[in-house]
């Protein structure tokens, strides 16, 4: 618990999840939909995370 | 030559229609507001009542994991605090959970250890859950209403 990657991949996925399948029916279109959500979760915060770094907030 | 007036008579088709569209707008609205209700109060219920099953257990899972999740990482729970805009927006997004949130709050659960490592990450953990919640609310909305499948 005490690791912020690991809770955000867990924060992804169960938000993911809940997107997909509110916007989606098929089962094909559902996973292809988490994986597109997942992953741009994922690479985004890391992204948003390295432009913060020089920022003393 | 005088012709005597027919009767204009309705068609038998209007005078059936008229009292059985009247009962099913009654049904709709019971059925819209009963999920909507149930959606509010339980994640997942709303969709459970309009027979979306696989919905219904998904949506629960994810959002009861994400609320006790957050608990579990020291968040807190702010209850109803309307002194500034900020308060007030934590508590919304925390109640949007329903009775997830509220029994928690009533038994005095979920104090808040601002201290701990990831305090911040609970506290995110809880808002998301109830900001989830609120969509399924709209989510279920439409499937009674008809618009969505």
């Amino acid at each position: 618990m005490n690791n912020h990657f690991n809770l955000l991949l867990i924060f992804s996925a169960l938000v993911s999840l809940v997107f997909t399948f509110i916007a989606k029916y098929g089962t094909r279109e559902r996973v292809k939909y988490f994986l597109y959500l997942f992953g741009s979760f994922v690479l985004l915060s890391i992204l948003v995370g390295w432009l913060m770094y020089p920022f003393p907030f | 030559m005088e012709t005597e007036p027919v009767p204009q008579k309705s068609p038998p088709s209007q005078e059936i229609s008229a009292p059985t569209t009247a009962v099913a707008a009654e049904t709709n609205v019971g059925k819209v507001i009963g999920a909507c209700v149930a959606a509010a109060l339980v994640p997942g219920l709303g969709h459970a009542l309009l027979k979306k099953w696989d919905r219904a257990v998904v949506f629960f899972v994810s959002i009861v994991l994400l609320f006790v999740l957050g608990l579990m990482l020291q968040a807190r729970l702010f209850g109803p605090d309307f002194s500034d805009l900020f308060s007030i927006l934590k508590f919304t997004a925390d109640a949007g959970s329903g009775l997830l949130f509220w029994l928690p709050w009533f038994g005095g659960v979920g104090v808040g250890d601002p201290s701990a490592y990831a305090y911040d990450f609970g506290n995110v953990f809880v808002y998301a859950a109830g900001l989830l919640n609120m969509l399924l609310v709209v989510d279920a909305f439409d499937i009674s209403m008809g618009r969505k499948q």
